[in-house]
């Protein structure tokens, strides 16, 4: 009894705890969305060169902060929401999304890419939700690679588990042993912030995972000598099979 | 000249928009909130209208609803531009009235002046 009552109080506190956080990330949209604004204005005037590089900055980093308050605001609608899932296309999903982060990365000194497959894969998921795991594991990895690496998108089949795994690579410091035990084992418990990488909340991965989660999908994470990869991996579609 | 209602109450971004749109050859207009929209739409006769959703005091769901209810105001197009665009489809507000919606959160400069354009065409 005692058990069950701690679970429940845990959970409301953790419920109430995502409620405070999304209507704090609605809150910031306007005065992001403002500043995005002004940016913009000030960007379409006249301006140096050097200041033109510090608005396109601002835009960005504003642009930057819009994603995540959306993202938090469309994690807290995930079980109030019916949502559609379709044979999706994960490599034209990726082209998409590497060309309007493309100026980001740029900015940064950084590309991104998609690895092309000459059969394409596709996998079962919604659109939206697959795109901001996405949009966020690049923006991960945008901040932990190194100037002037590219960070790269890879589609690959896990034939015996019947899913697909899209995954960003990013070239940067590794993880150590301690950061990566603690990534584990956060990843494998959430509700919870993640920390993704020393000086991040790893709030955009805890997102990553509620969308992964309401999509019965995973994500998870691999470590290499010289960065690391985050993965979705959600349902294979079985479409193109039964033609 | 055509006539634009902005209804925002953020002062800043209602300033932003009136003059992007007044550059853009627009006669326009600019309400903080609901109420003083009321009068405004009353005295202007706007050709169009654009509307914030979440305004201080009544919102903007309230003045369409009254927009609705009267025989000269009820086909003004209007236009949403809002913070709230993910939240909304467009084919739930046609009957309000509305013709366009615009994510302030994404929104570039010449966005607002070709949603007019396309509300009046």
């Amino acid at each position: 009894m005692n058990t069950c009552e701690g679970s429940l109080g845990e959970s409301a506190g953790v419920h109430h705890e995502v409620s405070s956080l999304t209507a704090a990330a609605h809150e910031l949209k306007s005065p992001l969305a403002l500043v995005r604004q002004l940016a913009l204005q000030l960007e379409s005037g006249d301006v140096t060169d050097e200041q033109r590089r510090l608005v396109q900055q601002i835009t960005l980093t504003s642009e930057r902060a819009l994603r995540l308050t959306s993202d938090l605001t469309r994690s807290a609608r995930l079980e109030d929401a019916l949502f559609d899932v379709e044979p999706i296309n994960p490599e034209q999903l990726c082209r998409d999304i590497v060309a309007e982060l493309a100026p980001l990365f740029e900015a940064h000194g950084r590309s991104l890419a998609v690895s092309h497959r000459s059969h394409p894969l596709l996998l079962v998921a919604n659109r939206d939700l697959l795109r901001r795991i996405i949009m966020n594991f690049s923006d991960n990895a945008l901040y932990y690679s190194q100037p002037g690496t590219a960070v790269h998108m890879q589609i690959v089949a896990l034939k015996k588990a019947g899913t697909v795994r899209v995954g960003i690579r990013d070239y940067g410091p590794a993880l150590s042993a301690d950061m990566w035990r603690k990534l584990q084992k956060k990843l494998k418990h959430s509700p919870q912030s993640i920390h993704a990488r020393p000086q991040s909340s790893g709030l955009g991965l805890f997102i990553a995972s509620q969308f992964a989660e309401a999509m019965q999908g995973t994500i998870g994470a691999t470590r290499h000598r010289d960065g690391a990869t985050f993965y979705v991996e959600l349902q294979a579609s079985r479409q193109l099979s039964l033609l | 000249m055509t006539k634009v209602l902005l209804v925002e109450d953020d002062p800043w971004l209602a300033e932003l928009e009136a003059g992007i749109l007044t550059k853009a050859g627009y006669d326009v207009t600019l309400s903080p909130h609901a109420p003083s929209a009321i009068v405004a739409i009353d005295s202007v006769k706007p050709d169009v209208i654009i509307l914030d959703v979440l305004l201080t005091g009544s919102t903007a769901f309230a003045l369409m609803h009254e927009l609705q209810s009267y025989g000269d105001t009820h086909a003004t197009p209007i236009i949403l531009c809002t913070n709230m665009a993910e939240n909304l489809k467009l084919e739930d507000l046609a009957s309000y009235g509305v013709k366009r919606i615009v994510d302030k959160t994404t929104m570039q400069l010449d966005d607002l002046p070709a949603a007019i354009r396309g509300v009046l065409l």
